[in-house]
C-alpha cells in the first residue's frame, strides 16, 4: 500500500504520540493552512483538520488535508454526518484515500443551528458509529452499504472521538465500546481538565480490555484566561472544568494568565504520560496553533520519534 | 395529533385582501384539539377579520363554518352547495385539511390560515410537544419508545452525542437529551444491552418517499 | 370626562358569586342606561371565552369589563385565573387590528366584598373615561 498512516506507524511502535488541531480559513486560500503546518511540522505526529466546525463554513477538511499534506504532514481527516448522506461520505471516504489522506475521525458534528447556517438542513443520514463501522467495511471488505463491491478499497487509520466528561456519565465506557466494536482503531478524547474524572472513566476502559482493543489520545486544550475557563465550563456541554484550576488561574495577574494555562496544560500531559492505558495526546488548541511546539517541548515529548 | 398554529395576522390580511366574501372554515378534530383551528378559533378570527375591515373602511362578508374532519370527502361535502356564493375559503385546517378540500374544489380560491407544524401530544393544557416524524418504519421497541427520529436534535441511533447537559439538550436546553432517557429506560427495564449492538443506518426512503406517500387498502374500498 | 358622562357603551360580564341578587340589582342601571349597559352574568369569571369578549367589541361596545373575584377566594379554586390568562389572550388579538388593549379590563373584587352589582358598576361609571369610542360603532 502507498504510504500509510504515520499516526498509525507511530502507535503501532508503541509510542506516546502527539497530534495536534488545525483550524481552517473562511476562505479560499491556502496561507492559513500552510502557516499551521510550519508550526507543527516537527512536533506532532499527525494533524487533525476541522469539518465546518460549529456549523461554520469554512475551508473543507479535504482540500485542508491535501495541503497539510503537500506540506509533509499527516494529516487527520474529520468527517462529521451534519452535512452529507451516506452516497456523498462513501463517495469522499474514496476520496480522501485517493488523494493520500491516511487517517479519518468519524463524528456526528455539531448542530446546524449553533453556526452561520443555521437555516441549512441537517442532514444526518447515519450517524458516526453507523459511519465508522460503514468507512472498516469499505477498506476490510471492500464494500459499501448495501454490499456493493469496491473496484479498490480505500486506506484510511479509523477514528473516533470520545467523551468521558459527558453525560450520562455512567454509560460512557460503554459508548467507547460500542465505538470500538464498531471499528474504531483510536479516539481522541474532549480535553481533560479534570484528571480525577479522566482516571475513573480509564479505569472503565482498562477493566473492559478497552486500552488494548483501541489507541486512547487524551485531549488537551491549553486555557488562555479566567474567562475562557469560566467559559468552557459553564456554556461547553460534556466540559468539566474543575474549580481549582480557575481558582489557580484567578490567583495569577491578567497578563500572566496564558502562560499559567500553558503551564496547566504540561501538567495534564505530563500527568496522562503516567495513565496506564494512555496512548498520546491529541492538541487542541485552536487558533493557538502556534502555542503547540511549546507545549510539546515542555512536555518532553519533542523531538518526535522516527517510524 | 397534528399540530398548527395560526399565521400572523398581516399575513391572513394580506391573502384575504383581494377577496370580498369569506368563508372560514374550521375543524374539528387536531386543529381543535390544539386550539388553532376549531370552533372557537374560528369564531375568534372571523370576528377580528369582521372587525379590521370595517374600521379600515373595507368591504367584507365573513362567514363562519366548522367541520368535523376536514381532510374527508364526507364532511367536506357540506360545502358542496354553499362553496359558490364565496369569493375564497379561508381554512383553519391542517396542511391535510386545506389541500383535501382544494382537490374537491379546485376551482376555487382556498387558503391557509394556519402554519401546520408537527405531530405531537398533548404535555399539558396549552403545552403540545412533538413526538413523531412520521418515518414510516417506526423503530420505538428498540428505543425504550423514545424516538430518537424526532427527538434527538440530531437523529443519533447509537447515541447520545457528548453534547447534553444535565440530562437537556445541548441544542435545546428545554429538551431533555432523548438519548438520556433511552438509556435509562432501558436501564431500568433490564433491556439495556440491546444498545450493544450497531444500530444499522435506516431506510429513509420510507420517509421521504417517491414524492406524497400512498397507502391503498382494497379491503377497505367496497 | 366620567364614562357615564362620555356615553360610554358599556359591557359587564361578571360573576355571579359577587351578588346573590344581581338579577335585582342589576335592573335600576338597565333602566337608566338602556342600550348603553349589557350585563352578562356568569356562573364563574372562568367561564369567559375571548370569543365573548370580541363579539362584545365587534357589536360596538366601547369598553368590556370583566368581575371577578378577589384572587384566591375563586370557589372554583382557579376560574378567575383562567379569566385573567383569557382575557389576557383577548387583549393580544384586539391589539393585531389595532384596538387599544384597555377596551377590555378586568377587576378583581376585594376578597370579602359586600357591594351590590349596582354599587360596584356605578363606581365604575364614575371612573375617568380612558377610551375613546369605539371605531366600530355603526
Amino acid at each position: 500500500m502507498k504510504n500509510e498512516s504515520h499516526l498509525k506507524k507511530v502507535l503501532n511502535a508503541g509510542h506516546f504520540a502527539v497530534t495536534a488541531e488545525c483550524g481552517p480559513p473562511k476562505g479560499a486560500e491556502t496561507s492559513v493552512i500552510r502557516k499551521k503546518a510550519k508550526f507543527l511540522k516537527g512536533f506532532v505526529d499527525s494533524v487533525n483538520v476541522t469539518d465546518n466546525q460549529t456549523g461554520v463554513v469554512r475551508l473543507s477538511s479535504l482540500a485542508s488535508c491535501v495541503l497539510l499534506k503537500k506540506e509533509g504532514l499527516d494529516p487527520v481527516l474529520q468527517m462529521v454526518t451534519r452535512d452529507r448522506n451516506r452516497i456523498a461520505l462513501q463517495s469522499d471516504v474514496l476520496g480522501a484515500s485517493v488523494l493520500g489522506i491516511r487517517n479519518i475521525l468519524c463524528l456526528s458534528g455539531d448542530h446546524q443551528s449553533f453556526g452561520n447556517q443555521p437555516q441549512a438542513k441537517g442532514v444526518f443520514d447515519i450517524d458516526s458509529i453507523q459511519f465508522i463501522q460503514v468507512v472498516r467495511q469499505m477498506r476490510d471488505q471492500g464494500k459499501i452499504l448495501g454490499g456493493e463491491q469496491l473496484s479498490e478499497p480505500p486506506h484510511l487509520f479509523i477514528g473516533a472521538v470520545a467523551n468521558p466528561f459527558a453525560d450520562p456519565f455512567a454509560y460512557r465506557v460503554v459508548r467507547l465500546a460500542k465505538k470500538v466494536h464498531a471499528g474504531a482503531e483510536f479516539v481522541q478524547t474532549q480535553c481533560i481538565y479534570n484528571l480525577n474524572r479522566f482516571k475513573e472513566w480509564m479505569k472503565g476502559v482498562m477493566d473492559r480490555g478497552l486500552d488494548k482493543k483501541v489507541y486512547i489520545l487524551g485531549g488537551i486544550t491549553p486555557l488562555k484566561s479566567v474567562r475562557m475557563a469560566e467559559y468552557m465550563g459553564k456554556n461547553v456541554a460534556g466540559m468539566d472544568v474543575p474549580e481549582e484550576i480557575i481558582t489557580r488561574l484567578k490567583g495569577v495577574p491578567p497578563k500572566d494568565q496564558r502562560q499559567e494555562g500553558i503551564k496547566i496544560a504540561v501538567e495534564t500531559i505530563r500527568a496522562l504520560k503516567e495513565i496506564e492505558g494512555v496512548h498520546g495526546i491529541h492538541i487542541m488548541a485552536i487558533e493557538w496553533e502556534d502555542v503547540v511546539p511549546q507545549l510539546v517541548e515542555e512536555a518532553g515529548l519533542h523531538p518526535r520519534p522516527e517510524v | 395529533m397534528i399540530t398548527a398554529e395560526r399565521k400572523p395576522l398581516p399575513e391572513i390580511k394580506e391573502m384575504i385582501q383581494p377577496f370580498r366574501k369569506i368563508l372560514v372554515v374550521g375543524c374539528g378534530s387536531c386543529v381543535a384539539e390544539c386550539a388553532s383551528g376549531g370552533e372557537k378559533e374560528v369564531g375568534v378570527l372571523s370576528s377580528a377579520l369582521r372587525m379590521d375591515a370595517k374600521m379600515a373602511g373595507q368591504e367584507k362578508e365573513i362567514e363562519e363554518l366548522t367541520l368535523d374532519r376536514q381532510c374527508v370527502y364526507q364532511f367536506i361535502d357540506q360545502l358542496t352547495n354553499r362553496i359558490d356564493q364565496y369569493d375564497a375559503i379561508l381554512s383553519l385546517g391542517c396542511g391535510a385539511g386545506v389541500q383535501a378540500v382544494a382537490e374537491v374544489f379546485p376551482e376555487s380560491v382556498i387558503l391557509p390560515a394556519l402554519n401546520t407544524t408537527f405531530i405531537g401530544e398533548t404535555k399539558e393544557a396549552g403545552f403540545w410537544v412533538e413526538n413523531c416524524r412520521a418515518c414510516g418504519d417506526c423503530k420505538l421497541a428498540f428505543f425504550a419508545a423514545v424516538c430518537p427520529v424526532t427527538r434527538c436534535a440530531k437523529g443519533l441511533f447509537n447515541g447520545p452525542c457528548g453534547g447534553s447537559k444535565e440530562g437537556k439538550c445541548e441544542v435545546d436546553q428545554e429538551s431533555p437529551c432523548a438519548w438520556q432517557l433511552i438509556v435509562e429506560r432501558l436501564d431500568k427495564s433490564g433491556r439495556i444491552d440491546q444498545l450493544n449492538e450497531v444500530y444499522p443506518p435506516a431506510d429513509w426512503s420510507r420517509q421521504q418517499g417517491k414524492g406524497p406517500r400512498k397507502i391503498h387498502r382494497e379491503d377497505q374500498n367496497i | 370626562m366620567d364614562q357615564k358622562s362620555a356615553g360610554l357603551k358599556l359591557s359587564i360580564f361578571f360573576c355571579q358569586q359577587i351578588d346573590a341578587n344581581q338579577d335585582a340589582h342589576r335592573r335600576a342601571l338597565e333602566k337608566e342606561l338602556g342600550s348603553k349597559i349589557s350585563f352578562f352574568p356568569l356562573p364563574c369569571s372562568g367561564r369567559i371565552e375571548p370569543l365573548h369578549l370580541l363579539r362584545s367589541l365587534e357589536g360596538g361596545t366601547d369598553k368590556v369589563y370583566l368581575l371577578a373575584c378577589a384572587e384566591g377566594s375563586c370557589r372554583y379554586q382557579e376560574g378567575n385565573i383562567r379569566a385573567r390568562k383569557r382575557l389576557s389572550y383577548a387583549q393580544t388579538l384586539i391589539e393585531e387590528i389595532g384596538l387599544e388593549a384597555r377596551r377590555l379590563e378586568l377587576i378583581n373584587m376585594v376578597s370579602g366584598n359586600s357591594k351590590t352589582i349596582e354599587e360596584i358598576v356605578r363606581e365604575l361609571l364614575a371612573r375617568e373615561a380612558d377610551v375613546e369610542p369605539s371605531p366600530l360603532r355603526t
